[in-house]
């Protein structure tokens, strides 16, 4: 199950104004505090973050909304998140917090392939990529695919699930979602 | 006896040590006056470096300084039509007349002088340049077309310093200009200062031991803007300035931050200032410029 959460919405709900910027980490925080509230009383297995009607996001609010989602996340009930409709200035505030982490999330790009924003190692990059175009993947089929032996195909899925950003089913590991 | 602060005739960030030098020793005994007349042009710096002058007296609860307004009408005219006059009259006696301020505002005014006080005027800065930020950004500077969304982080990043770390309020301008001395080309410039308690003290009780007797303004900025530390223990502090960085890095632009007695910047090859200046004229608070130049044919 999925759970798709329209970030603009969150942020008119939550200012005081309708604003379309989502900046400073008051803001940040109290969108965090409506997602987690939001997903406590959920049964899904996902989260959608859909950032299409937000204008700007700063370093501030990525790190109050998404940084800190994936922290509590990781903490609590563990749940895969994937962020939708991000442009690439918006990117760039969640590459850098993510990084800074050591976390990384999957972002459904318009227009564009599934990729992940954060901090992999390049493998897991390209390992992410193929289960995406592959549809699942166990350890051989990623090593035939990409033509690596098994040992590095299975770290590089090791490293995905670890980060959450595959659905693992026994031997088998999913994509989150399909673009 | 009262003390005379010339305003340079060309006040920008390279003049504002002389400035500085005017006040002698903080906090002020003496009354002060504020001599605008020989003024010829100033930045957004050196219009808002004025307004944290006039905070910082006040809030130390000097005597309220005298302000003499530049004899040039033109210059009269600009300085009220970027909102400087209507802030500068509640800290300051003026001296002189003023002429009312344009309903509209210079079209290389990207935001006008504005207060910072809370987060709250963090969203209204960041709501109201991106009306206006696109077309001066993209279509004068020719940066690329998202842009706009950069420069909205770094200013909304540059504005929550204040509110976060200042322990008072601020100022933020916006202006495009052309640097004809240092680059020949337009910049837009981000200015923003405030009247708080400064670098040093702001990040003294977390950083001050790691220094030892290195530990002063200077240390203090290279913390912050090299190191990217912050006075919170909060691990994901700190990244607004490295983001910053970042486009300025992409842009080729230029950060420098004066704080205390020292000034530390991240330069451009098409500039010359000192990567650290120590020792300067103290001022109260911290001061920053972000200067983005037009992008250069060939990388358009």
């Amino acid at each position: 199950m999925i759970e798709t959460i329209q970030i603009g919405h969150l942020l008119r709900e939550t200012a005081a104004f309708p604003y379309r910027n989502l900046v400073t980490r008051p803001t940040g925080a109290a969108v965090r505090n409506r997602i987690e509230d939001t997903l406590s009383r959920s049964d899904c297995l996902t989260a959608l973050l859909d950032f299409s009607d937000v204008e700007l996001l700063d370093f501030s609010c990525a790190e109050e909304i998404v940084a800190k989602l994936l922290l509590a996340q990781a903490s609590h009930r563990p749940r895969f998140v994937v962020l939708r409709g991000l442009r690439e200035d918006q990117h760039d505030a969640i590459e850098q917090v993510l990084t800074h982490h050591h976390l990384a999330v999957a972002a459904l790009i318009t227009d564009g392939e599934p990729m992940v924003l954060g901090w992999v190692s390049p493998d897991a990059r390209v390992a992410f990529a193929c289960v995406c175009r592959l549809g699942r993947a166990c350890t051989g089929d990623l090593a035939d695919a990409l033509g690596w032996p098994e040992p590095r195909a299975s770290e590089a899925l090791e490293a995905l699930t670890l980060h959450r950003l595959v659905r693992p089913e026994g031997n088998l590991r999913y994509p989150l979602l399909v673009a | 006896m009262t003390r005379v602060i010339e305003v340079p005739a060309h006040f920008d960030d390279r003049s504002f040590d002389q400035f500085a030098a005017g006040f002698g020793a903080w906090p002020q005994e003496e009354k002060l006056l504020v001599d605008a007349r020989a003024a010829q042009w100033a930045s957004p710096y050196g219009l808002i470096g004025m307004l944290t002058a006039g905070q910082a007296i006040a809030e130390a609860k000097g005597e309220r300084p005298l302000f003499t307004v530049p004899t040039s009408d033109e210059v009269k005219r600009y300085w009220a039509r970027v909102g400087f006059f209507r802030h500068a009259a509640d800290l300051f006696e003026l001296h002189g007349r003023v002429p009312k301020a344009a309903a509209t505002g210079p079209s290389d005014v990207l935001l006008d002088v504005t207060p910072v006080r809370a987060m709250e005027d963090v969203h209204q800065v960041v709501e109201k340049i991106s009306e206006t930020a696109s077309r001066i950004l993209h279509g004068e500077l020719g940066l690329e077309r998202n842009a706009t969304m950069r420069f909205s982080m770094a200013l909304s990043e540059s504005c929550q310093n204040i509110v976060e770390h200042a322990g008072t309020s601020g100022w933020v301008a916006v202006q495009v200009y052309t640097f004809r001395r240092r680059l020949g080309r337009r910049v837009a410039v981000i200015a923003v200062s405030d009247a708080g308690i400064g670098f040093r003290r702001s990040l003294e009780s977390t950083h001050a031991k790691r220094f030892g007797e290195r530990w002063g303004d200077g240390a203090a900025l290279e913390a912050a803007l090299i190191q990217g530390v912050s006075r919170f223990r909060d691990p994901g502090r700190g990244q607004g300035l490295a983001g910053i960085k970042g486009f300025l890095d992409r842009w080729k632009g230029k950060i420098s931050i004066r704080s205390g007695s020292a000034r530390l910047s991240i330069v451009p090859a098409w500039d010359d200032d000192l990567p650290l200046a120590d020792h300067l004229p103290f001022f109260p608070g911290a001061q920053v410029q972000i200067t983005i130049p037009a992008q250069e044919a060939e990388s358009r």
